[in-house]
């Protein structure tokens, strides 16, 4: 270990060279003593851990083309992937602007590097070719909010085309204002208060009509590889999922029980931090637990039980060496299986240079399958409980959250915090301050600043996906304007506008509009017209 | 004057009258922690730093004439076609400013860039590094 570093976690809280009994709080002995899948639920969301609820592998998949994004999906399920989430193309998905839009022409070679493009009711069906909707666990792609409504009605009009009936699907949306507003924003994307209320619309349409779907789920991964800190992570989660309770309750149209049970599917992220990464996901339960109970009054269990799906960080896959990062995401997997989740994905040790290759995507089922199968790890539910340091360690982290938690509240709740740069400024504070530690050495990552090397001896490289998926995507774009019944999508759309100015349910409006054969970028002129363009609030 | 720098190792504060850095990215990808602390970098080092977000070939050209910068920085997190169309922007609008680039950037593709004298930052590069390079193509 380099000289000179100090003996904190990667958050900041310093740590002892061994830990007692002595060192649980008293506070925290309550939680500590309770039995996974009892409240506060800081051991676990069951007693029984995975033997009654294995997690789920949900790897992110897509690329290039709509026939592309379904052979990668069935190529996962295929090696054992337990569900899917469908990743778009982010100029045309993201933005939602069609493959003619001017900002798409300029840079065309990009389309479909990210994500496949889908465009349609129609790139749907495509997307989803030879795929069982109603037998497998979805998410539909809308991490970006604008996006989401567009996705689920993609995916949702799939569905009843083939003649499945809604409310046999089962399936996660995200409209996650986290990758939208702080990860990865857009160029054009509406303004958060417009995302709060569309996501209480999709919230409410879901709750009716697709009542086994996960509406929305905030991921606070897109604010952590972003910069903030375990803590800050927690607490801009809760804060998060605050201002949606908040919202929904006062406006009457779901039972609050529901609601909770509904916005209690998360995504955190899992770093190279391993028992601050394992204590943040059993602190997460715990907050949660008690943030329903104490400000909400909330007594039903299943509404209680946080459901944690992870995702290890994209940014600790390093470009150099990468066959290095299988060993980074096995250790992050494993951190994952002790803190209790319900579902994972694994990046992908080609993470650095492209999206996965088959082989990396696949490399990456593999791990979650050795860490379940081989390892014996997923054998007791919360195996590390009581352990003095973790436990420690858990109660300071919750301290500092609910803090920080606080901090958010006096900003006027977290859609304010984003309107006025505050989650920003912490996010760029912390990458400045990871970044010089890693020049003084405090911090080492091993082929990078610790025993550097320039060499591959493995030859990876980037996975150059499809070349072709713009000029097909303006295939397609022809072949849907001139496919389909025009006077009934324009009417839908004219529908859709009359919801967003007037009121009325922006997530209905777009089901019968993608269901009538209206495009990403048409509904996407519809947003922007209505809602405007938010500024990215901090510069650099 | 020497300021402090958080993120260089100690030649800090040396770079001479106003010497101009233009930021861009070249794709339609909203990530900001790598281009945001290159930026903060440079700024440390003395060089003003331009920053014009998720542009296209032609505004890279534009800004570059109308902001008379000594440097262009590009952020890539798409494919290595879209960089050349800029290379090639630039040359037909008659701009001679350097150019470097950093990102997600394949090995197959910054092979080809460096071959059109664009110097490539893989994640992971040393920030001291890329400032260096900004002093020595803009002759600091």
């Amino acid at each position: 270990m380099a000289s000179g570093k100090k003996y904190e976690t990667v958050s900041g809280i310093e740590v002892k060279a061994s830990y007692g009994p002595d060192d649980i709080p008293d506070d925290y002995a309550a939680a500590v003593a309770a039995l996974p899948g009892e409240a506060p639920y800081l051991r676990g969301a069951h007693r029984e851990g995975y033997r009654s609820k294995p997690w789920r592998i949900f790897q992110l998949s897509g690329f290039g083309n709509p026939e592309d994004e379904a052979e990668r999906i069935r190529f996962l399920l295929s090696k054992g992937a337990t569900g899917f989430i469908m990743e778009h193309d982010r100029m045309t998905g993201d933005h939602l602007y069609d493959p003619d839009h001017p900002e798409v022409v300029a840079r065309r070679e990009d389309v479909g590097i990210n994500g496949a493009v889908i465009m349609s009711a129609h790139d749907y069906e495509l997307a989803l070719e030879g795929i069982d909707q109603k037998g497998t666990y979805a998410h539909a792609g809308g991490g970006v909010a604008q996006h989401a409504p567009f996705c689920l009605a993609g995916y949702w009009n799939v569905a009843r085309r083939r003649g499945i009936d809604l409310k046999d699907l089962n399936g996660t949306g995200q409209s996650d204002l986290f990758l939208t507003y702080v990860g990865c924003p857009p160029l054009q994307q509406i303004p958060p208060a417009d995302a709060l209320k569309i996501n209480c619309d999709i919230v409410e349409f879901t709750n009716k009509a697709v009542p086994n779907w996960v509406p929305i789920s905030m991921a606070a991964y897109n604010g952590a590889d972003s910069g903030l800190n375990a803590y800050q992570e927690l607490a801009a989660l809760m804060a998060a999922n605050v201002d949606h309770l908040d919202e929904v309750k006062r406006r009457g149209n779901v039972p609050l029980e529901s609601l909770a049970h509904a916005l209690g599917g998360v995504s955190f992220r899992v770093a190279m931090d391993f028992f601050e990464d394992i204590a943040k996901l059993r602190v997460a339960r715990k907050m949660w637990h008690d943030l329903l109970v104490k400000r909400y009054g909330i007594t039903d269990e299943r509404a209680l039980r946080l459901r944690v799906h992870i995702v290890t960080a994209g940014s600790a896959m390093t470009y150099q060496e990468p066959i290095n990062n299988i060993v980074r995401g096995t250790i992050m997997g494993m951190a994952a299986v002790l803190g209790g989740v319900q579902s994972m994905g694994i990046s992908a040790y080609d993470e650095a240079l492209s999206v996965p290759s088959e082989q990396a995507h696949q490399q990456s089922v593999r791990i979650q399958q050795i860490l379940m199968e081989e390892t014996g790890i997923a054998r007791v539910a919360d195996p590390l409980g009581g352990s003095y340091f973790l436990e420690a360690l858990s109660a300071d982290l919750e301290a500092k959250a609910w803090e920080y938690f606080d901090e958010i509240q006096e900003q006027g709740g977290f859609i304010a915090a984003l309107e006025n740069g505050f989650i920003h400024q912490t996010a760029s504070a912390n990458q400045v301050e990871l970044e010089a530690k890693m020049i003084t050495g405090e911090r080492s990552i091993v082929g990078v600043n610790y025993s550097p090397s320039d060499h591959d001896p493995f030859g990876i490289d980037g996975f150059a996906g499809s070349a072709d998926a713009w000029d097909k995507a303006m295939i397609r774009l022809g072949e849907l304007r001139s496919g389909r019944d025009s006077a009934l999508a324009m009417a839908k759309l004219h529908e859709l506008e009359s919801i967003c100015r007037d009121g009325g349910n922006v997530m209905a409006g777009v089901f019968e509009a993608v269901g009538a054969d209206a495009s990403v970028g048409e509904i996407g002129d519809v947003f922007r017209e209505v809602y405007g363009s938010w500024k990215f609030p901090v510069s650099f | 004057m020497e300021v402090p720098s958080q993120l260089l190792r100690g030649t800090n504060g040396s770079v001479s009258g106003d010497v101009r850095v233009l930021m861009a990215k070249t794709s339609l990808d909203g990530h900001w922690r790598g281009i945001n602390v290159v930026s903060r970098a440079l700024r440390e080092a003395g060089f003003e730093v331009i920053l014009a977000g998720m542009v296209t070939a032609d505004t890279i050209a534009k800004v570059a004439i109308d902001e008379d910068v000594d440097l262009i920085g590009l952020n890539v997190g798409g494919r290595v076609e879209v960089v050349e169309r800029i290379l090639d922007v630039l040359a037909a609008n008659d701009v001679k400013v350097p150019v470097f680039a950093g990102g997600t950037i394949p090995h197959y593709a910054s092979d080809k860039l460096e071959a059109r004298g664009v110097e490539c930052f893989p994640p992971g590069s040393d920030l001291d590094d890329i400032v260096a390079a900004a002093r020595r193509l803009t002759n600091q």
